[in-house]
């Protein structure tokens, strides 16, 4: 069995969600363990099947964007380049900047929103 | 359930642009410099999505037009070799004022990003083409630049804001956009004098690319829509030679950059270890053109010839050890201890020093069709200009390595000077004639609890298309592709729900709004596959009987999504005839 801990934006710093995985093929990959799998899938089966209210974000799935950004363990990573580990802890980068799930707001336009 | 909107005053814009890669801050800071006030909508953080940041970051350019620049150019190389070169290589189906205007305008864009200090080198290898001829600026670069000019030109930018429908008066003129807000979960409208698509393109409905993953075609479909035609929506172009397999990995190309991109002779092997190249091109083997070997890679798949995951092998094991150790020193894209992008490639290259082949497959790579326009960027609907990837035509069959980024540049600035002079000379607050029918479409997936899945529709959509719309196409899959689809449209689209109410950040709504765009863009792709039986470009049917001698025509498709109409138009051929 393979399991995470999630905290998300707005939960306090130690209020951590455990979640566990099931087998990948389970889970509808083909790869034969997680650590083949990057933590931005492992995200996207938890929003489909245990959890329709998790936000996050992926786009460009090779390290380049940066909108998939979490810290893992205590190191800012991108979710899309880093490997599912059993045990490891998922949150926001930054808590003044969390939007949402693990969402935060990276912008780069700050100054020319309307 | 009726589900109660927001209803703020709508903001006004002379132009706005959807889309912040290099094609929409290139529109938006020409519509800005216009004296236009402009508004760029993305669909996830301006500057940080879309396709540009992945690009290999190759621009095309002709010797002569780099010399013009007082930068160093093939001396030899003309404007009207760029021109010829790029007809060729689309099988001269592409729309020649496209093409020429491509050829023409790139140096003026070039211009503009070396005046903006943007980092750049001239190629001197340039695939495909008769002349080492274009210049390289990374994607990261080319976003980061161009984002940085359009803020510094008085661009203003909305983010997070998915874009599902166009606004349109009671003439069909467009008169603004409607989308969801996925921070706040507002529905919103804002009004323009114009609009320009710059969505990209439509290749992460496929569910092995290298594109990102915004590409869901949402310009298009809201172009179709909206009444614009599409054209060559059947061509799209496969990157060969992508990785499979682990999941973290489906869709790199860094095979293809270790193997034939660089000229390295890795051989490409079926099950049985054949080098089945030499069936289709003996003289180039793996270093013949991408659409070859995407399609003799894909061809061995369907004949019963592939490795486990539905590909094929790719091998090094020939090479002496010397080769790869010395790669770092012939490419600027991998760095000694095997990073590339984002990742630590060790193990795969561990796994090629043992003698093992990587398997890889195709991947969908690049919209070759999209929306129809002139070289201004016009479509057939006032107040509607697109440019980029969104737009089809250029290319023809096949895409020269190099002219994406030729494309997006010119086309964005035309797009973006087009819009700008027609919100000047056509000012208008007509009110729209259709928006409460585009939000009750955006609300109706909030208010459903039990219909079906977006996540599922998403997959099975995206495993039609990699089923039917292949590098190898056939008329019985094709058309049960078709059946599909439009049991998917009947009964899944209009019962896309959402399984929790909360407004901001509703991954299972966002998913539905882009499945409700895919529904319609695959449907025009594979009613363009369909009408095209014979093989031209990336076009490949396997069931075509013999060479066509039709005249050479464009494949364009208009109408409502239930009621989609396809014909040819034949090919003007105004400046370059094919037998010349």
């Amino acid at each position: 069995m393979t399991t995470i801990q999630l905290r998300r934006a707005g939960s306090p710093k130690d209020e951590w969600e455990t979640i566990d995985l099931p087998s990948p093929a389970e889970a509808g990959l083909t790869a034969t363990s997680w650590n083949k799998v990057s933590v931005s899938a492992a995200l996207a089966w938890i929003q489909r099947k245990t959890d329709p209210s998790l936000a996050f974000l992926l786009s460009c799935r090779r390290g380049l964007c940066d909108v998939c950004a979490v810290r893992i363990d205590g190191k800012v990573v991108t979710a899309c380049t880093t490997p599912v580990r059993d045990g490891m802890r998922i949150e926001p980068t930054k808590d003044k900047l969390a939007l949402a799930g693990t969402i935060i707001d990276i912008s780069l336009v700050r100054r020319a929103r309307i | 359930m009726a589900v109660a909107e927001f209803d703020p005053p709508m903001q006004a814009f002379d132009v706005i642009v959807v889309g912040s890669g290099a094609a929409g801050l290139t529109a938006a800071w020409h519509a800005r410099t216009q004296g236009a006030s402009v508004l760029v909508i993305n669909k996830g953080m301006a500057g940080r999505t879309g396709a540009t940041i992945t690009t290999g970051g190759g621009i095309s350019i002709a010797g002569q037009t780099l010399q013009a620049l007082g930068l160093p150019g093939d001396p030899d190389d003309s404007e009207e070799e760029f021109l010829a070169d790029t007809l060729r290589a689309g099988q001269f189906l592409g729309d020649q004022s496209l093409v020429q205007s491509m050829v023409t305008g790139i140096g003026a864009e070039v211009e503009r990003l070396v005046a903006l200090k943007t980092p750049m080198r001239i190629m001197k290898r340039a695939p495909g083409h008769t002349s080492g001829r274009g210049v390289h600026i990374s994607g990261p670069d080319i976003q980061r630049i161009q984002l940085q000019a359009a803020v510094d030109a008085g661009v203003r930018f909305l983010e997070n804001f998915q874009s599902s429908g166009l606004l349109q008066d009671r003439d069909g003129r467009v008169v603004g956009i409607t989308g969801l807000d996925r921070a706040t979960g507002e529905v919103r409208s804002f009004a323009a004098n114009a609009v320009v698509l710059a969505t990209g393109g439509t290749t992460s409905n496929w569910s092995l690319r290298t594109a990102p993953e915004e590409l869901t075609g949402d310009g298009h479909a809201m172009a179709l829509q909206a009444g614009a035609e599409l054209i060559e929506m059947e061509m799209l172009q496969f990157l060969p030679c992508c990785l499979v397999a682990p999941e973290m990995w489906r869709g790199l190309q860094f095979p293809w950059i270790l193997g034939p991109q660089s000229g390295i002779r890795a051989w490409l092997l079926n099950k049985y270890g054949e080098r089945f190249m030499a069936r289709w091109d003996l003289e180039r083997m793996e270093l013949s053109t991408r659409d070859m070997v995407a399609f003799a890679s894909a061809n061995e798949v369907v004949e019963g010839r592939g490795s486990p995951n539905g590909g094929v092998c790719l091998s090094w094991a020939h090479l002496p050890r010397d080769i790869l150790d010395n790669y770092f020193r012939i490419s600027s894209n991998v760095s000694a201890d095997w990073r590339w992008e984002g990742f630590d490639m060790t193990p795969l290259v561990d796994r090629i020093r043992a003698g093992h082949a990587i398997e890889v497959a195709p991947a969908a790579h690049f919209s070759i069709g999209g929306v129809r326009i002139n070289s201004a960027g016009e479509t057939a609907v006032p107040g509607l200009f697109v440019g980029g990837e969104t737009a089809g035509g250029l290319h023809g069959s096949n895409r020269l390595s190099g002219n994406a980024g030729a494309q997006v540049l010119v086309q964005g600035k035309n797009a973006g000077v087009a819009a700008a002079r027609f919100a000047e000379q056509h000012p208008t607050r007509a009110k729209p004639g259709n928006d409460a029918e585009l939000t009750e479409r955006l609300v109706g997936p909030l208010a459903q609890r039990d219909g079906a899945a977006p996540s599922e529709t998403k997959r099975r959509l995206t495993q039609l298309a990699e089923r039917a719309l292949s590098p190898v196409r056939d008329g019985v899959s094709i058309k049960a592709a078709l059946n599909e689809l439009a049991e998917i449209a009947a009964n899944d689209i209009p019962n896309l729900s959402t399984r929790q109410p909360e407004r901001p950040w509703n991954r299972d709504w966002t998913d539905a709004l882009e499945c409700q765009a895919t529904v319609h863009v695959l449907q025009a792709a594979l009613i363009s596959a369909d009408a095209r039986t014979a093989s031209i470009g990336a076009h490949r049917r396997r069931d075509q009987a013999k060479i066509s001698d039709a005249p050479l025509s464009h494949g364009l498709v208009r109408g409502t999504p239930d009621r989609l109409q396809h014909r040819f138009e034949p090919v003007a051929f105004s400046l370059v005839s094919p037998a010349a």
